[in-house]
């Protein structure tokens, strides 16, 4: 029995080391799940919230972190980026978004991203702490190149820190994107001037009459349906396992999306092409989350109805046409959150990840309740990509992934002291804090 | 009258109104006073009196501003709204004869969005696709006046110069892999070195240009009768800089881009005003001061491209630490909206006060310019250009809820969101009305298509 | 032997029966345009030229009478700005609007077999520059468009050379006769501008609309002072270095005044400022935003007048019916129309041009839309006719039915303008012409069309 107890001790103290072990007291804590709790402390063993509370006594050789005058929330999720997938987006070669090919749901976001790419500290440093990535441009056909394509490939979960992209991992296949066809437009916008007119001009220019362009859009969704049949198809020779019958990765890669067990991400805009992928997700009996759904106000009803949950790209855009109200990108949030619709925030576009909580509080001012914003940012996310069990808010039993702020991390002045994830405190600093303090001690 | 659909009901100040007040805000002055609570009189289209308590004239309009903050009037120093028919003329590296005041777009609904993000007053500069590019102009957002009436009386001109991938980029799309480069279209400079070379061999000729003109006017000074010297847009400009009546802003990324273009100008005798974007401008923030250039930046872009590889969001403190005039812009017509939270991201990386970092977005900007003694700051006598928030315009949580400019209201977010229905249902009629119209039509030809065939 | 030349001069006469020395249309009612209608009177037109016109006129012997009872005769119509006639301009047989909202597709020029000129690399390299070249030299007496331009109704076009930044010179050509030479009014009317060559990269210079100004402008420094040095070379040569002879400059120089296209409202005022710079006479071209009442303002202000474009900007067809277009393409396409009554009312001078249609049927609807929305039909007649000459400073000679002015008349049956009215005849100096029967299916005057309803939209 002693020696149980020693080894418990033991154990306890040996933990009590290790780096995912520590107490933070003295702190606000804003669980996102319940009302906040000032100036408690959280107890975070082998990398688990384990404890919440106004006294807890840290075993002897814990490590204490001074929390007075901060804040704990749990860390970030940005539903949205290439993270890890795009280094410098008007260079080619450090892109691996956007593969060729119509239909490559075998194609998997995970094993390209590289874990030492600049954006994870950069992005970190502001709080986040796991990412959506995905392996094609969220819809908007951006620099990242690729295009075509109507299945990119399976999205990633993924952690922002980590020796390899195994440690990253959170969940490998998350989601399967899919570019649901789309009724052509007749050009794009044009680019900001950093990008001359002329690059811009070389896009844009669709199809020049409504009738070509439905007659496209019917063959692609047709052919988006065939393909769905012939994995149904596949699944009950699978099934059957006659002999003869060999493994399609293609295929393969489909089966858990038949199954329900991985949801579609569908990039869909306009209430018409959210309609049409309900539709389509009914017709398949696929779950599908919908990405940029900017027609709120009118498909909300729907989206509502069949619990299809969405993911909200930033409120830092104009609106769509000369028309619309100045405010629109910004009161989108607030029309699904009126609808009853779940939705998270994506940023997708790797240079403004950080500025994820930022997009949330543009929302704020325009009529999404606070409390809403912030779970967008972290526990709505979480459940979204069947992760809400282990992550999104400050609860016992949950993995301690964790910023520790200097206020509301909604606001831009404030500071991220420090961040967990899975309990070990990660580096803040990177690149562009080095290359300030270089340059700032320059004589 | 055709305005567009969106600010047709943007309520302007009643005529005769020319005094207003805005009482018992927070107004964060950028000037000596700093940041006070109290009241501002407005007197034709000046900022007539600010204090903490002012009188109010009889027949005086009234705002009521408790509660709410009052900032000057946002300055975005690199704009490209309102231009109409393209912001490059890129088909040649050096054309400074291209000017944007002539093609100034009042109608772009930019400009109504800006004014809803708080700003009054823009540099709208040619774009980045040469290493000389066009002649800038300065405009107040006057949304509803005409070209001639947006233009900022009495700032001085400018002209707009690019360095790096940009200007090289333009003139020469990537060949395919393998391929030579081709020669048919491609255009000088392809290298940094060569861009550097465009911008010496533009000077060059200009000097000389000058030169035959200076000449031509002492003869004709002297009283000798002459055909002057034919006039060249392009060096005419380039005249002016040398001259010191316009200012040079230059897009740059690369530390090395930014001191070449200092040496450069060292060289011939002129001074660059600011240089815009700089995002490398912390490696050569003491070179920056020394030369006496402005710089002007993103708040916390970076690597979408090679060259901003290195940009970090500590380049606005550094610089401003270093002895820079520093202000933040947006380059995009998006950004240009949320200016107020972009200089809160001063005040995050690299601890600059909130009222530097206002300035940034405000007094900076105008001193770039050289309106300062017009804009940028809320004092008696400087033009009323007034931002009115609901909450700390540093705060994401704020909204612009009414913008002066020279003491004219151009926007009142309470009228634009109860004037929303009423334009909708204008739109609607329109929709409706063209729909009859072409069923009237076709049922027309329908029957006439049904007529016996008329006799020749 | 006076009986012996006598009947050789008849037998000539009879040679040439198909051009009569005189013609008298009488009994008709006759819309003069300068005065009030004569509800019923007589034209006699002699050697090309009206000869008499009143309610009492005396038909001399030797002309040939027409009866124009129930017909009303009329100034032959002039096209104010007109491609008829210039070869490659003709747009190409079979009409398939594309989808896109606003204006119509606009003619397309020939593949030419000159390989194109290296892209500019400056004003100096005179991009797309042809300010020498002059319609009244390029025309061609076989286009097609003049003969469905008589069955309109027209007689006459102010035609010009359009391709280009400067175009070329613009004359006032009848549209009918034996040698280009013989079509000529007036040979040199004023210089063609567009911007709409600056065609983005790859094209040389000029790429934006900033660059064309600055390229137009650049041009009329270069003739000021081309012309300050040839006068002062004139005077005494030597020791001088010779001007550069620079055709384009000539050609601008020899201009008596510019066109310059506007069709949005800031586009008007930038021209008009544009125009005042460079001190050049000048006529607005498009005109889609006439109906602002500010177009009016600044017209007035510079004294300015304006052509009128008759292609009506329509909605596209075909198009997506999820796409809501923005209330400024809505409001012009409901407004524009309204334009030459508004303008009208506010005294601004204007007329009408093809911009492109050639079709009588066309033409016809697309005045009658004018009308609809306000325009009289006597202002539209002169907008067609009196005004047009006006514009040109060539109403001294045609426009209107006076004496001594040029035989160009337009004959119908019934109003002009309405959709039954058929032409039964046009005159051009004095010579009959018929219009040609069925030029298309939906040919006015023809059988009906029993095609898609859409059509002619």
């Amino acid at each position: 029995m002693k020696t149980v107890g020693l080894l418990i001790a033991f154990a306890i103290a040996a933990s009590a080391a290790a780096n995912d072990t520590f107490l933070i007291r003295n702190v606000d804590v804003y669980p996102v799940t319940g009302a906040e709790m000032k100036g408690v402390s959280v107890l975070v063993q082998d990398g688990k919230i384990v404890d919440i509370g106004a006294k807890i006594t840290p075993p002897k050789g814990m490590k204490v972190v001074e929390g007075k005058g901060l804040r704990v929330y749990p860390g970030m999720i940005d539903s949205g980026t290439e993270l890890g997938l795009s280094e410098v987006s008007a260079e080619r070669v450090t892109v691996d978004t956007g593969e060729l090919g119509e239909f490559m749901p075998q194609l998997r976001a995970l094993v390209a991203v590289n874990p030492e790419s600049e954006h994870f500290p950069v992005v970190r440093a502001n709080g986040i702490t796991s990412v959506m990535t995905y392996p094609a441009s969220g819809g908007r056909g951006g620099r990242g190149g690729g295009g075509g394509q109507i299945i990119a490939g399976q999205a990633a979960l993924i952690h922002m820190a980590g020796w390899t992209w195994e440690d990253m991992e959170i969940n490998r296949s998350a989601a399967v994107q899919i570019n649901f066809p789309a009724i052509a437009g007749r050009g794009g916008r044009g680019g900001n001037a950093d990008f001359p007119d002329e690059l811009v001009a070389l896009f844009g220019g669709g199809p020049a009459t409504y009738t070509e362009a439905k007659r496209q859009y019917d063959a692609q969704v047709a052919k988006l349906n065939e393909f769905f049949d012939a994995a149904r198809q596949y699944q009950k020779e699978r099934t059957a396992n006659a002999p003869g019958f060999r493994r399609d990765l293609k295929m393969e890669a489909m089966m858990p999306v038949l199954e329900g067990k991985v949801p579609a991400a569908v990039s869909a805009s306009r209430e018409r092409s959210i309609h049409d992928a309900i539709q389509f997700a009914e017709k398949q009996h696929i779950k599908i989350v919908i990405l940029q759904p900017r027609e709120i106000g009118k498909a909300g009803a729907e989206l509502k109805a069949k619990n299809i949950p969405v993911i909200l790209g930033r409120t830092e855009a104009l609106p769509e046409n000369e028309d619309a109200p100045y405010d629109e990108a910004f009161t989108i949030p607030a029309e699904a959150y009126k609808a009853g619709v779940k939705f998270a925030f994506g940023t997708f576009s790797n240079e403004f990840v950080r500025n994820l909580p930022y997009n949330a509080a543009r929302a704020v001012a325009f009529g999404l309740p606070y409390d809403e914003a912030l779970k967008a940012v972290t526990i709505n996310a979480a459940q979204i990509w069947g992760a809400g069990d282990k992550m999104g808010s400050i609860e016992k039993g949950k993995w301690a992934d964790l910023m520790v702020t200097t206020g509301d991390p909604l606001e831009i002045p404030t500071q991220i002291k420090y961040l967990y994830i899975k309990g070990k405190e990660v580096d803040i600093t990177n690149k562009q804090t080095r290359l300030y303090e270089k340059y700032l001690n320059r004589p | 009258m055709i305005k567009t659909f969106v600010a047709a009901l943007v309520m302007l100040a009643p005529l005769g109104a020319e005094v207003t007040v805005i009482k018992n805000a927070t107004i964060m002055t950028e000037s000596s006073k700093g940041t006070i609570k109290g009241s501002i009189l407005v007197r034709d289209g000046k900022i007539a009196e600010v204090g903490e308590s002012v009188m109010v004239p009889q027949g005086a309009t009234v705002i009521d501003a408790s509660g709410q903050y009052v900032i000057p009037g946002i300055i975005d120093c690199h704009s490209h709204i309102a231009v109409d028919g393209g912001v490059n003329e890129g088909s040649v590296s050096v054309s400074s004869m291209a000017n944007i005041k002539d093609v100034i777009n009042p109608d772009d609904i930019g400009i109504y969005r800006a004014l809803a993000g708080g700003v009054t007053t823009a540099n709208i500069l040619h774009g980045s696709a040469n290493s000389i590019g066009g002649q800038t102009i300065v405009l107040k957002m006057r949304w509803g006046k005409d070209a001639q009436g947006m233009i900022f009386e009495g700032a001085m001109p400018g002209i707009k110069f690019a360095l790096g991938e940009n200007p090289k980029r333009a003139g020469n799309p990537t060949p395919a892999r393998g391929a030579a480069p081709n020669t048919q279209i491609a255009r000088y400079p392809a290298t940094r070195m060569g861009v550097e070379d465009t911008i010496r061999e533009a000077f060059n000729e200009a000097k000389a240009y000058k030169a035959s003109w200076d000449d031509y006017q002492a003869k004709v000074a002297k009283g000798e009768h002459l055909i002057p010297p034919r006039k060249d847009l392009k060096l005419e400009a380039l005249k002016e800089v040398l001259e010191g009546k316009r200012f040079v802003h230059a897009h740059c990324y690369r530390s090395d881009e930014i001191l070449m273009l200092i040496r450069v100008a060292d060289d011939y005798g002129f001074k660059i005003k600011t240089f815009q974007h700089v995002l490398e401008g912390y490696k050569v923030a003491k070179e920056i001061a020394a030369h006496g250039a402005g710089g002007s930046t993103f708040s916390d872009w970076w690597a979408y491209k090679a060259e901003a590889y290195d940009a970090i969001p500590y380049n606005a403190a550094i610089m401003a630490k270093k002895g820079v005039v520093v202000s933040l812009n947006s380059d995009d017509a998006e950004l240009m909206r949320r200016l107020n939270t972009e200089a809160a991201k001063a005040m995050k990386y690299g601890g600059i006060s909130e009222t530097e970092a206002l300035a940034m977005v405000t007094l900076n900007p105008a001193k770039q310019l050289a309106i300062d003694n017009r804009v940028g700051s809320i004092e008696a006598g400087k033009d009323a250009d007034l931002v009115i928030y609901d909450k700390n315009p540093l705060s994401n949580f704020a909204k612009v809820q009414k913008v002066m400019i020279d003491g004219q209201k151009y926007f009142d977010r309470d009228n634009e969101v109860s004037g929303r229905p009423a334009k909708q249902l204008e739109k609607q009629r329109l929709i409706d009305k063209e729909k009859q119209d072409q069923q009237r039509q076709t049922d027309a030809q329908k029957k006439a298509g049904q007529g016996a065939r008329r006799p020749q | 032997m006076k009986n012996l030349v006598s009947a050789l001069l008849l037998c000539c006469a009879c040679a040439a029966a198909q051009t009569p020395s005189a013609v008298a249309i009488r009994n008709a009612k006759i819309v003069t345009v300068s005065g009030p209608v004569i509800s019923k009177g007589t034209v006699v037109l002699r050697n090309g030229l009206i000869e008499a016109v009143g309610e009492n006129v005396s038909i001399p012997a030797d002309a040939l009478v027409i009866d124009g009872e129930g017909l009303t005769v009329y100034p032959g119509l002039i096209d104010g700005l007109s491609t008829w006639g210039m070869p490659g301009t003709a747009a190409p047989a079979v009409t398939a609007t594309a989808g896109r909202g606003g204006r119509g597709a606009t003619p397309t020029p020939a593949a030419t077999t000159t390989p194109a000129p290296p892209p500019a690399r400056g004003p100096e390299d005179r991009p797309s520059t042809t300010s020498w070249l002059k319609a009244a030299d390029e025309v061609q007496p076989t286009d097609r468009r003049l003969e469905s331009g008589r069955s309109a109704g027209y007689t006459t076009a102010v035609v010009f050379p359009t391709r280009g930044f400067f175009a070329g010179h613009g004359a006032v050509l009848n549209l009918a006769g034996e040698k280009p030479g013989d079509m000529v009014i007036a040979p040199s009317v004023g210089q063609y501008i567009s911007v709409a060559g600056a065609r983005g990269f790859g094209g040389g210079f000029p790429s934006s609309l900033m660059g064309a100004i600055a390229y137009i402008r650049q041009i009329y420094l270069d003739a000021e002072h081309y012309a300050l040095v040839k006068q002062a070379y004139e005077r005494d040569p030597r020791g001088m270095k010779r001007p550069e002879y620079d055709r384009a400059l000539e050609g601008v120089l020899e201009s008596k005044r510019i066109l310059l296209p506007a069709n949005r409202e800031t586009e008007m005022d930038r021209m008009l400022r544009f125009a005042a710079e460079l001190k050049q006479p000048v006529i607005l071209y498009g005109m889609r935003e006439g109906f602002d009442p500010r177009a009016a303002d600044l017209l007035k202000k510079a004294n300015a007048p304006a052509l009128i474009s008759l292609k009506w900007p329509e909605k596209g067809r075909d198009t997506d019916p999820d796409e809501v277009e923005t209330y400024r393409t809505l409001e012009t396409r409901d407004k524009a129309p309204m334009a030459p009554a508004l303008l009208k009312k506010a005294g601004v001078r204007f007329a009408f041009y093809s911009d492109g249609l050639e079709q009588p049927r066309d033409l016809q609807r697309a005045v009658k839309k004018a009308i609809d929305a306000g325009l009289s039909r006597e202002d539209a007649v002169r907008a067609l006719t009196l005004s047009t000459a006006e514009i040109y400073g060539v109403d001294n000679r045609i426009g209107s039915i006076e004496k001594g002015k040029i035989a160009n008349l337009v004959v119908t049956r019934g109003d002009l303008f309405d959709d039954r009215t058929r032409i039964e005849m046009v005159f051009i100096d004095g010579v009959k012409h018929k219009p040609a029967l069925e030029i298309t299916p939906a040919g006015r005057g023809g059988a009906p069309t029993s095609g898609d309803p859409g059509d002619n939209q």
